[in-house]
């Protein structure tokens, strides 16, 4: 009685988590994981304004304004590095989305649960694979020389395609390439979303008379969009981060104009150099665009379809 | 309201509290002055002579020599094996001012930690630590890694020097009744004939003249290594001309255009390995391998050490691979590619300097170029992982954790620390043997000396010289590449604009910069 007493007297917010403890414990660990790898960093943040110099630390680095901004904006291959990083993170919305929402669909209304297991396991197996291992196999597939897709390219009697080293080759095969690799993995949440679904809107449908393309058309799809939305904004959120794993492992000197982005570029210039604040400046400058393009693209999509992401 | 956020704050602040030690720079080292009893601990990153084989074994017997007769507590780290993750992984330490005790580092990322003030002058190690310096450092060692009269790093020995040589497959030759090709008109003849004739005889049109892939640094931009021979015809091999007369870039000079042609019609006419521009190095050994080219630039122990001429010699018993001399171009020019001599740095950071560890570094160093060091980290432990033949060269022939078994690798990763490339070792690295199925006598020993004698260009110093920034690298790298691919046309009014647009850029004040840099340390001759 007089615990429950002293425990009534406590703040709101402290009764809250005495009482419900075991789930504040399980919070702890990603609010240490935030504040240890996305709060305390902000302080080293301002690196970006000064001529970072390691023994004189962040705070005794001679502050330089937006010369590290300017740097940037000013380098040779700005606009190209933005159009090639918008390139590819537009490419990869545009194309993978749609599949991935394509094959969580397939893999929910296939009634054969074999088939169904084997599909969703083949498509998650390409995630999980580094892209040093899946430029190798892309190598098997697509060299010139004797890349299998070359090799029936010349069997039917066309010219084989360096798809690798071409420059209009190379944006697809990046875009594509991602699709495959993530297709599956991404599917998952839609997947979780479709699970979600009423399962008697189904049956009513098909008392209704409805055919399969009608039930994902009006059931579906319409479920699971404020997933869509959420899936939609997060990725416009980091439009600047194009990939770079991917990029770094795919390009090279021959195909530099469409495959080098702002984060290669980063690396070269900023971490090879020893240009940490100007690394810090671009890191920023993406986080802002990011931040920009999240509450415009809620605003928007809040307006068009009344979900949205807060 | 307020109440809420004055907890939550506090709670933020308590994590990160918390979490505040996983960010200090390291605790601070006793000084060894302060503590003699205590053992010093060193921070050692090392570059791993074997990539492929991991980290000494945490009960590797020289952890506790290390300690009972220096009193130091030898902590070992392996840098990544690529050198822009190593450059990385240190530059990153650097910029925490984290660095280790004492790391293995490129010159490029040295001289910046060195601007940075993160790396601390050893002039004072090298009297601490005669036995090493006699075999290890000289006055051009040092010369390499001094800086306004300081020097900052002790550079040992690094890779063998002239340890590549342009490879031909004689096997085809014969086949196809060709001589060895002395001109860049006979080897493109060569070329065609390896590429159109199938010299494999298996009656498929899958082969290629030459094979190559991009493989850049410094001294060699552009195409890179593998295309040297095919530069030194046109006397344009490398970066740079050291020559006092012409010093300059090559990219700067008309012989430049011609070069590029050549390679330009080797593209066309498909005598070189349709992949080229996609394979990274393991790609293109798998590929001499695999028969499918005929000509190459290779380098000694990659093509002719046990293990890596294994799987050739299983795939053609009967092929044969035979080093010849760099093609004359049109001026009678030849060149495998210019040379400098390697050193591999190892720098003592200025924290350590603080923290009063030099001496220790130097007594380590000392030791491992002592008999008892030099044989342990060269060969491991006398009877388990090597015994001495009778001209006393160490031998691992019948031991079950021979120095060369994927176990017995594993204790001599620090052995680039103690190899100075005498005879000794490379005797021991490189032995004879008979291969496994055609029973051919090889010795990568042999190739070596043979590739050494072919005709190189002495470029003494060209890796000291200033890098291009970032974006004139690149431009300079895929504008040659947009010449071969046809995104540019190849004419010489093209070549001239492209060369006005990246001196525009910045490839004349990089020349300017090398040529200064060259003068002012006596590299032109």
């Amino acid at each position: 009685m007089a615990k429950s007493k002293e425990l009534n007297n406590r703040s709101p917010l402290v009764r809250d988590i005495v009482r419900h403890r075991a789930v504040y414990a399980l919070l702890a660990i990603p609010l240490a994981y935030y504040i240890i790898f996305k709060y305390v960093p902000i302080w080293n943040g301002q690196i970006a304004f000064r001529d970072y110099m390691a023994l004189d630390g962040v705070l005794g680095s001679r502050w330089i304004g937006l010369e590290n901004f300017r740097t940037f904006f000013h380098s040779f291959y700005f606009w190209e590095l933005l159009r090639n990083t918008l390139m590819y993170s537009f490419g990869k919305i545009v194309f993978s989305l749609p599949l991935a929402i394509l094959l969580s669909i397939t893999i929910y209304e296939c009634r054969r649960t074999r088939l169904r297991k084997v599909v969703q396991t083949l498509t998650y197996l390409p995630h999980f694979l580094s892209w040093v291992i899946m430029y190798g196999i892309l190598l098997v597939l697509l060299a010139p020389g004797d890349g299998i897709v070359n090799d029936i390219v010349k069997a039917v009697g066309g010219q084989p395609v360096d798809f690798l080293t071409n420059t209009k080759a190379f944006p697809w095969i990046v875009i594509l390439s991602d699709a495959w690799k993530e297709m599956g993995w991404s599917a998952i949440i839609f997947i979780a979303a479709l699970m979600g679904i009423d399962m008697s809107l189904f049956e009513a449908a098909m008392v209704e008379g409805a055919n399969a393309w009608q039930r994902v058309r009006y059931i579906t799809l319409p479920s699971i969009a404020p997933v869509i939305v959420t899936v939609l904004l997060l990725r416009i959120g980091t439009i600047l981060d194009a990939g770079f794993n991917q990029l770094f492992m795919l390009y090279s000197p021959a195909v530099y104009s469409v495959g080098d982005i702002i984060d290669t570029w980063v690396y070269r210039q900023g971490l090879l150099e020893f240009q940490f604040g100007l690394a810090t400046a671009v890191g920023l400058f993406k986080g802002l665009i990011g931040m920009l393009l999240i509450f415009l693209s809620n605003r928007l999509t809040r307006k068009i379809s009344g979900s949205s992401l807060f | 309201m307020k109440k809420h956020l004055l907890t939550i704050v506090a709670i933020i602040a308590l994590l990160a509290i918390v979490a505040l030690p996983v960010f200090a720079q390291g605790a601070t080292e006793a000084s060894a002055s302060s503590a003699s009893s205590k053992p010093v601990t060193i921070d050692l990153w090392y570059g791993a002579a074997i990539t492929e084989a991991g980290p000494p074994p945490a009960d590797w017997v020289g952890y506790q020599i290390i300690k009972d007769k220096l009193n130091i507590d030898l902590k070992l780290t392996a840098l990544p094996s690529n050198e822009s993750d190593q450059d990385v992984k240190i530059q990153a330490a650097g910029a925490a001012n984290n660095l280790p005790d004492l790391f293995m580092v490129r010159r490029d990322a040295w001289k910046r930690l060195v601007q940075q003030g993160l790396v601390a002058s050893v002039d004072d190690l090298y009297a601490e630590m005669p036995t090493r310096t006699a075999v290890q450092y000289d006055a051009d060692s040092i010369a390499f890694t001094t800086i306004n009269g300081k020097s900052y790093g002790l550079a040992s020995p690094g890779s063998i020097i002239k340890n590549e040589g342009l490879l031909i497959r004689k096997d085809w030759l014969d086949k196809l009744g060709l001589q060895v090709p002395t001109t860049t008109d006979e080897l493109f003849e060569v070329m065609k004939a390896f590429t159109f004739n199938d010299p494999d005889g298996n009656g498929k049109n899958d082969t290629y003249g030459f094979g190559a892939f991009i493989e850049l640094n410094n001294y060699e931009e552009g195409l890179g290594r593998r295309f040297q021979p095919i530069y030194g015809a046109f006397g344009v091999e490398g970066t740079w001309d050291l020559n006092a007369a012409t010093a300059g870039l090559n990219v700067r000079k008309p012989e430049m255009y011609d070069a590029m042609v050549y390679i330009k019609q080797m593209q066309d006419a498909g005598v070189i390995d349709p992949n080229w521009m996609a394979y990274k190095k393991d790609d293109f050994r798998a590929a001499w391998k695999q028969g499918k080219f005929g000509i190459m630039r290779e380098q000694n122990a990659a093509y002719a050490a046990t293990a890596n001429y294994a799987p050739f010699d299983k795939n053609f018993p009967d092929g044969e691979w035979i080093v010849i001399d760099p093609p004359k171009g049109p001026t009678g020019k030849s060149s495998v590619g210019p040379y400098t001599v390697n050193y591999r740095i190892y720098a003592v950071s200025a924290k350590a300097a603080k923290e009063g560890k030099a001496d220790a570094i130097a007594r380590l160093l000392e030791w491992m170029s002592s008999d008892e060091g030099y044989y342990l980290l060269g060969w491991g432990v006398e009877g388990v992982n090597y015994v001495k033949d009778e001209n006393g060269i160490p031998t691992d022939k019948g031991l079950a954790l021979g120095f060369s078994t994927p176990n017995g690798q594993t204790v001599t990763q620090l052995r680039n620390m103690v190899f100075y490339n005498s005879d000794v070792e490379l005797y021991a690295r490189y032995p004879k043997y008979v291969t496994a199925v055609s029973g051919k006598t090889m010795s990568a020993l042999d190739v070596l000396r043979d590739m050494q004698s072919r005709k190189w260009t002495p470029s003494i110093g060209c890796d000291t010289l200033p890098a291009p920034n970032a974006d004139v690298k690149r431009f300079y790298e895929q504008g040659v590449l947009e010449f071969l691919t046809g995104k540019r046309q190849l004419t010489k009014d093209n070549w001239t604009k492209w060369v006005a647009e990246f001196d525009k850029i910045g490839g004349k004040a990089w020349e300017d910069a090398g040529i200064a840099y060259a003068k002012e340390a006596g590299l032109l001759k």
